[in-house]
């Protein structure tokens, strides 16, 4: 809602020593934001009013005057003009040296051997009129312009305009008399209503036209006026003006008064051409279903029997508080006017306006609510404008039509304690009653309270409406903020945030990154990741208004959007990339229902193409170094998982590289570099690996809690052997059977180097285990720990054809 | 016959050990020095040898010089060898000497995202207050996201709300209210709740993001008023953004709350003075709050002439991003490295 302040000021009085910043801060604060204060024209303080003291030829040009100027300062300043009328005894309009002017800086210059201290400016120079419409020479002041004075405080300029942002209870506030209420309320100052008073010299109303409404549940109440006689031509320059101060194109001076008397009292009218009114009828009636209308803005529509129309005797004319219909427009050759002012429920013009997607000023307003009892005043102020500025006369009498009455709350029960309970106060019920009395709520009795309500504020229907009207006259920062009392309570975070949070810690101990991301996705992304055609992750969520095709649908896993995210980074010469990020995926589970969301952890490490000299370069296979994150999170979630290598094998996944992360018999992750043909896809080179973990399913399993293990006092005995095994065969297998094998006194076992290559036979691998042996109750001899070692020798070589290096 | 032996000069044979024990440069000459002075064949027990050859009466004191001299010359000694030694590793060490100034190594730091920390530090604020943190879906039902909330499908709020539809008629949350009527539904107060997460507004202009962070906090009991919330959210304020923050609370509409504000925060960038950043208002919005709206209580099954409370929202990351000066929240959201490592 564009404010003026100037028809502000002819429906509030503005106090002397109220700035337009101050007036802006009270109704932000009052819940009536002003988004800007624009002004518009040009910027004229930096000019100054001058007086010329004397003229003389310019000795060197014949139409150039050498100018001795009074600028309030010391000395008057000496200015070469151009300009034929200026002479001795004028006021004018000065710019010095160094400001801007027309987006240059004005220069002290010589102008024929003459210096000049500035410049004497015309209408244009200002910017005050058209370049079109250029007046001869300098603009003359007023002789009573005082000397020095900024040329902003003599000559009215411009229009400051306010920007106010009306919230959708406020639809009595689309409008100037809905401001200036509210200014009234806050600044004390008298509201002035505008004149409806109407001349009446036409024959009775009622003889040209008749009203009747056959959907009284959806228009409460209908007037219509005529005025005979108009000429349709451009509104007069005030009007117009005023309009385009608030941000409206002007159309003809009859469309122009109704949309003054709209914006002046929220009341949207409408103005037929009554000569296209057949049957000297209207008619508010359901539209039937496929009933054609064309509306004023050149769109034909097909409306739907929920539609109201509001129609002649044949046709529909207009779609009721929408947009009038283009059958009917008022245009140059009308010559009678009908306007009509009426009353429409606001969910039959939401639904319509929705519907056919229009958004017109007087949707807008019916949709919030008018002023139930300013329907006839609104009507009387039109016709008397219409009438005044177009000629002709209005008929006598108005025609009103009602149907049912409006679902209104005349008035409110508030007791005071309840205004205390709610908002911590302590008010007398005397204060809250002189609280309300400015925005025209009249309370009276004292417990309860009974509030009148004015029939413009129909957003006020329960006491705690009532209750936020005291506050906000109160001022919201007068009321003392109170610190929480209860009982001690023990605040609990939901299982799901806290094992998100230890897997976000554990990574980004890990030094990995956090990224989000938006949800969305390509489901081709799915494509690329190999996945196969009923893989449940198919079963993604379609987003009906994507911000874009490519970002259509909800995703299933992070992966396609973390795989861009490295492509991204590697595109920005960051080879190193290890992100994960901790949120939900989404999978349709059945239509309809709300989809299942879990709660997934994915993280994603690439290999440096360069180390750092001095680092040495790594060494062990990038899922290693994956893995190696898994294990230490599983210590930190402290859970029952384990690896085993993978059964349900992703496509996306290097086949010999990848293992599940088992909780229970259920694999609830991947650890596994990615398979080449699935990163080219997503245009990434190089090695990257990936974890991904089902957070939710992780939720599920126990956590343990670990207990102390003795150490031992005595020393440790350590024995390596290296043992050569087939290719193929899992280490971990090995691995258990050398630590059963080992007996009792073996404290733990491990491999330390696996070697293919040159020195090891085709479809070997060297493998080298460590065997420490240590016992808690006694040292051990060299002999026990001899024995324990050559029967783990026997077995690998019995049980795995193990040979030893 | 009897020569007797001209007595040795232990004052002499003890300078001359005291300068070759000076003298001797290194582990091995030291070694030398010392067995030539104290060794089996070396001079002190060539003296003590030949005390028996003395007069008795002269054999007490030459004995005692001599056991005084052997002391004498043992502390030079270990004292030199230690000097030697230490010598030695100072050597060492300047030999091994690294260019300090290179890089450390090791695993580069891991980070949180910005929207993490700050949603740690308003967990940890509400939680000192007794608010238990509350969960809620990112798709949910119309009538949770709207008509629960007070906001039925024709009501002109909706169009405050830039909604995502998803298919199956739900949406996006719009806010992280409807985790208030999940939350609140089946319960009975007094109870005390904050719920963040991620919301979704169709919106992609610069200053905005069609995801970002929210915090919805509502407490409800028999007493709990506006003022209260003020309270609340000064002392929330203050602890996010440092004790100096003011707040001040403009009159607003929400359909969930009445009487409803909207709280802007004093700008921190200029001590409220006014700068680009608060567009010279000195203030920044910083979200909504109110006393929960009857209705809305009603919807869950709480009756509002019993019990009443607050609620309130905000968007997390507006504070993160003025601490740290980042201009645009997409960039939070991008998942540019470069960005995210700096926090």
């Amino acid at each position: 809602m564009w404010v003026p302040m100037s028809w502000l000021g002819e429906l509030v009085e503005l106090p002397e020593g109220v700035s337009v910043e101050e007036l802006a801060e009270r109704l932000t604060m009052a819940g009536l934001e002003v988004d800007s204060i624009e002004r518009s024209g040009p910027d004229l303080s930096a000019i100054v009013v001058g007086h010329v003291l004397s003229r003389k030829k310019h000795p060197d040009a014949d139409r150039l005057s050498v100018c001795e100027v009074d600028l309030g300062g010391e000395a008057p300043q000496t200015i070469v003009c151009g300009a034929p009328n200026v002479d001795a005894g004028q006021k004018v309009a000065v710019a010095k040296p160094g400001i801007r002017l027309q987006g240059k800086k004005l220069k002290k210059s010589k102008i024929r051997g003459v210096t000049s201290n500035g410049m004497i400016c015309s209408t244009s120079e200002l910017a005050l009129t058209d370049p079109d419409e250029e007046m001869e020479g300098i603009l003359v002041l007023d002789a009573e312009a005082p000397i020095g004075a900024t040329l902003d405080t003599v000559l009215p300029s411009g229009e400051t305009v306010l920007e106010v942002a009306i919230t959708a209870n406020r639809g009595d506030c689309a409008s100037l008399l809905g401001i200036a209420r509210e200014v009234s309320a806050a600044l004390g100052t008298p509201v002035r209503i505008p004149e409806s008073g109407v001349p009446e010299d036409g024959p009775p109303t009622s003889d040209s036209i008749a009203v009747e409404i056959q959907a009284p549940e959806a228009c409460h109440s209908y007037a219509a006026r005529i005025v005979r006689g108009v000429t349709v031509g451009e509104s007069p320059a005030w009007l117009q003006a005023k309009l385009e101060a608030a941000q409206l194109r002007p159309i003809n001076v009859v469309v122009d008064v109704t949309n003054l008397v709209l914006l002046e009292l929220g009341q949207p009218l409408h103005a037929f051409d009554l000569a296209q009114v057949a049957g000297e009828r209207i008619v508010v009636r359901r539209a039937v279903a496929g009933e054609p209308l064309a509306t004023l803005d050149g769109q034909d529509h097909e409306l739907s029997a929920a539609d109201l129309v509001i129609a002649d005797a044949e046709r529909a004319i207009g779609l009721a508080g929408v947009m009038g219909g283009a059958n009917s427009e008022v245009g140059d050759s009308t010559r009678d006017v009908l306007i009509e002012s009426a009353h429409f429920s606001p969910e039959c013009v939401r639904h319509t306006g929705r519907r056919l997607g229009i958004h017109s000023d007087a949707a807008y307003r019916f949709a919030r609510g008018v002023d139930r009892d300013g329907i006839v005043r609104a009507a009387d102020r039109a016709a008397r404008l219409i009438a005044e500025l177009a000629g002709g006369q209005v008929d006598s009498g108005i025609v009103l039509a009602t149907g049912n009455a409006p679902d209104v709350v005349e008035s409110i029960e508030v007791s005071p304690a309840r205004v205390n309970r709610l908002l911590g106060t302590d008010l007398a019920a005397t204060e809250i009653v002189s609280l309300l009395a400015p925005l025209g709520i009249v309370a009276s009795g004292s417990d309860p309270l009974v509030c009148e309500i004015p029939s413009h504020r129909n957003d006020l229907r329960i006491p705690a409406d009532v209750i936020e009207e005291v506050a906000r006259m109160s001022g919201y920062n007068s009321i003392e903020p109170q610190p929480l009392f209860g009982e001690l309570t023990t605040g609990t975070r939901p299982p799901a945030l806290e094992l998100a949070d230890q897997v976000r810690d554990a990574w980004a101990a890990e030094g990995f990154i956090e990224v989000q991301t938006f949800p969305f996705f390509d489901p081709n992304g799915l494509d690329a990741l190999g996945l196969a055609a009923d893989d449940p992750r198919r079963a993604t969520l379609r987003v009906i208004n994507p911000i874009s095709e490519t970002q259509g649908h909800l995703r299933s896993t992070h992966l396609p959007s973390l795989l861009s995210v490295v492509r991204e980074n590697r595109s920005r010469q960051v080879d190193c990339v290890r992100i994960f990020e901790v949120s939900r995926v989404f999978r349709l589970e059945k239509e309809g229902e709300l989809p299942e969301e879990r709660w997934r952890a994915t993280a994603l490490i690439t290999r440096p193409e360069e180390a750092r000299l001095w680092e040495g370069a790594p060494t062990a296979e990038l899922f290693y170094e994956a893995r190696g994150a898994v294990e230490r999170l599983i210590r930190a979630l402290a859970r029952p998982l384990r690896f085993a290598p993978s059964r349900a094998l992703e496509p996306y996944l290097h086949p010999g590289a990848c293992a599940d992360i088992l909780g229970g018999k259920s694999a609830l992750g991947v650890v596994g570099e990615i398979h080449p043909a699935a990163l080219s896809r997503f245009e990434i080179g190089g090695l990257c690996a990936l974890i991904e973990i089902d957070l939710s399913a992780v939720g599920e399993l126990p956590t343990r809690v670990q207990s102390y293990r003795e150490v031992s006092r005595h020393p440790q005995v350590r024995r390596d052997l290296a043992v050569l095994l087939d290719r193929d065969q899992p280490s971990q297998a090995v691995l258990g059977a050398v630590e059963k094998k080992a007996g009792e006194s073996l404290a733990w076992a491990e491999i330390f180097d696996r070697y293919e290559g040159e020195g090891v036979p085709e479809g070997k691998v060297s493998v080298a285990f460590r065997l420490v042996f240590q016992r808690k109750d006694r040292t051990l001899t060299d002999e026990e720990v001899s024995t324990a070692t050559e029967a783990v020798v026997q077995m690998l070589q019995e049980r795995f054809g193990a040979e030893q290096r | 016959m009897s020569q007797t032996p001209e007595l040795p000069d232990l004052d002499a044979l003890e300078d001359a050990a005291r300068t070759d024990i000076a003298a001797a440069t290194t582990p091995q000459a030291l070694l030398e020095v010392r067995a030539a002075y104290l060794g089996k064949k070396g001079s002190v027990a060539g003296v003590l040898r030949s005390i028996g050859q003395l007069a008795p009466e002269e054999r007490g004191p030459i004995g005692q010089r001599a056991n005084v001299a052997k002391a004498r010359i043992e502390e030079w000694a270990t004292a030199r060898k230690s000097a030697l030694e230490s010598a030695d590793i100072d050597r060492k060490l300047a030999d091994q000497r690294l260019d300090v100034t290179l890089a450390g190594t090791g695993r580069p730091r891991g980070t949180l995202h910005l929207a993490t920390r700050v949603q740690r530090d308003v967990e940890r604020f509400f939680l000192s207050r007794g608010f238990s943190v509350e969960d809620g879906p990112e798709v949910e039902t119309e009538y949770n996201n709207f008509d629960a909330l007070n906001l039925p499908s024709d009501h002109p709020a909706r169009e405050m709300q830039d909604t995502f539809w998803v298919e199956g008629g739900h949406v996006l949350r719009t806010h992280t209210s409807p985790v208030q009527i999940r939350a609140m539904s089946g319960r009975k107060p007094p109870f005390r709740f904050i719920a963040p997460g991620r919301v979704y507004r169709h919106d992609m202009s610069p200053r905005h993001s069609p995801m970002f962070q929210q915090v919805e906090g509502f407490m409800v009991d028999e007493h709990t008023n506006f003022a209260h919330l003020k309270g609340v959210l000064f002392d929330f304020a203050r602890a996010l953004m440092g004790e100096s923050v003011d707040l001040r609370f403009r009159a607003s509409y929400f359909p969930f709350t009445e009487p409803s504000a909207e709280m802007d925060f004093s700008c921190v960038l200029c001590d409220a003075k006014g700068c680009a950043t608060c567009s010279q208002t000195g203030w920044i919005e910083w979200g909504g709050c109110g006393m929960i709206h009857p209705e809305v209580l009603r919807n869950c099954g709480i009756d509002p002439d019993v019990h009443q409370g607050f609620a309130f929202g905000m968007g997390l990351e507006r504070a993160a991003m003025l601490r740290h000066g980042v201009p645009q929240i997409r960039l939070l959201y991008e998942g540019d490295v470069r960005v995210l490592e700096q926090f």
